[in-house]
C-alpha cells in the first residue's frame, strides 16, 4: 500500500461520511443538530475533494475505470456502506470515526510530505467543531453496538502494528503509526477503546478492514451522480 | 430515527452568539443557539452562523447576561 492509496481511503471514507451526515440533516434530534449535520456533511465532502486533489501531486492516482462499475473499488469502511438507521450510529461515527480520520490528517500535516502538510492543515480547524459535536453527544449516552463497531473499524482502519502505516511512520511521511494514532484517538475521547484486540489474519490492506465493504445500490448510484441525473428532464 | 433522544434536551440552555468580520468592528449579536453544554453550543454556533467570513465568534450563556434595562424601559441617559 502506498501513501496515495491511504489518502484515497481517507478521501473515499470522508466522501461517504459526508453523504451520511447529510442524510441526517432533517432527522437529527434538534434543529441545531440538523444544521450541524448539514454543515459537517458539507465539510467532509469538501475535504474529500481536497484529498482527491492531492493524489496527482503524490505521483500516483490509484483510481481506475472500475470506479464506474465496481462498488468495491471505493475504499470505504463497512460502517458507511448503508444509510444509518439510528442516531447512535451517527454519533458513534461523528465521535470515533470522524476523529480517527482527523488524527490521521494530523499525522499527515505533521509528516514530511509537502502537499499533505500544506493542503490538509485547514481541515483540522473545521474538524475541531465536528469533534466537539461528536464528543458532546457521545457523553449523553448511546447504544453500545454502534459505538463498539465504530471503535473496531477505526482501529482496523489505522492498520496492523507492523503494517504499511507503521512503515510510512518510520519513513517520516506520517508523524504517527497505528499505536500512536490509537493513543491519540483515546486521549481525545478521554477513554480506552471498548473492544478487544483485532484478529488481523483476515484484514484487507486496501479496504483497511477485516470485513468486506458492501455499498448498497442507491449509495453507489449517489457516488456516481446517477441519483441526481434521475431528476434531469429527458433529453438534457 | 431518533427514538430515545429528546428533540430539545432537558438540560439545554440558550447561548447568545456574537461575531465580527473585521478588527475595526465591534462584536455584535448575530443570533442564538440552544444546547446542553458549551462544546455543543460552539459546534452549533459555528454550523448555524458560518455564512459570513467572521474573524471572531464567541458564545455567552444567556443567563450570564445581566440586563440593565429591557425593551420598553428607558435608560436614565
Amino acid at each position: 500500500m502506498s501513501l496515495a492509496t491511504l489518502v484515497l481511503s481517507l478521501a473515499d471514507n470522508k466522501q461517504l461520511l459526508g453523504l451520511r451526515y447529510a442524510e441526517w440533516a432533517i432527522r437529527a434530534p434538534s434543529l441545531e443538530a440538523d444544521i450541524a449535520a448539514a454543515a459537517m456533511g458539507l465539510d467532509d465532502l469538501g475535504h474529500s475533494r481536497v484529498l482527491y486533489g492531492c493524489l496527482e501531486a503524490l505521483g500516483e492516482d490509484p483510481r481506475g475505470p472500475n470506479r464506474e462499475s465496481d462498488p468495491s473499488s471505493y475504499l470505504c469502511l463497512p460502517y458507511f456502506g448503508r444509510p444509518w438507521t439510528s442516531w447512535s450510529q451517527f454519533v458513534a461515527a461523528n465521535a470515533v470515526l470522524d476523529t480517527a480520520f482527523s488524527v490521521m490528517i494530523q499525522a499527515c500535516v505533521e509528516g514530511s510530505v509537502d502537499v499533505l502538510r500544506t493542503r490538509l492543515r485547514k481541515m483540522l480547524n473545521e474538524e475541531r467543531f465536528h469533534f466537539l459535536h461528536g464528543r458532546s453527544w457521545l457523553r449523553t449516552g448511546i447504544e453500545p453496538g454502534p459505538l463498539e463497531d465504530a471503535w473496531t473499524q477505526a482501529i482496523e482502519w489505522f492498520g496492523p502494528p507492523q503494517g504499511e502505516v507503521e512503515r510510512l511512520h518510520r519513513e517520516g511521511a506520517l508523524a504517527m503509526g497505528p499505536a500512536e494514532l490509537l493513543a491519540q484517538l483515546e486521549e481525545r475521547l478521554e477513554t480506552t477503546a471498548p473492544v478487544g484486540p483485532v484478529d488481523w489474519s483476515g484484514w484487507d490492506e486496501v479496504q483497511r478492514s477485516t470485513r468486506p465493504m458492501v455499498i448498497d445500490d442507491r449509495t453507489f448510484a449517489m457516488l456516481r451522480g446517477l441519483e441526481e441525473r434521475r431528476y434531469h428532464p429527458a433529453g438534457t | 430515527m431518533s427514538h430515545g433522544f429528546l428533540r430539545v434536551h432537558g438540560r439545554a440552555q440558550e447561548y447568545e452568539v456574537f461575531a465580527r468580520k473585521a478588527r475595526a468592528e465591534p462584536l455584535r449579536m448575530v443570533g442564538s443557539v440552544v444546547a446542553p453544554d458549551p462544546d455543543l453550543a460552539a459546534a452549533y454556533a459555528r454550523a448555524t452562523y458560518d455564512e459570513e467570513r467572521w474573524i471572531e465568534m464567541a458564545i455567552v450563556p444567556r443567563d450570564q447576561v445581566t440586563t440593565l434595562w429591557a425593551p420598553g424601559e428607558e435608560s436614565e441617559g
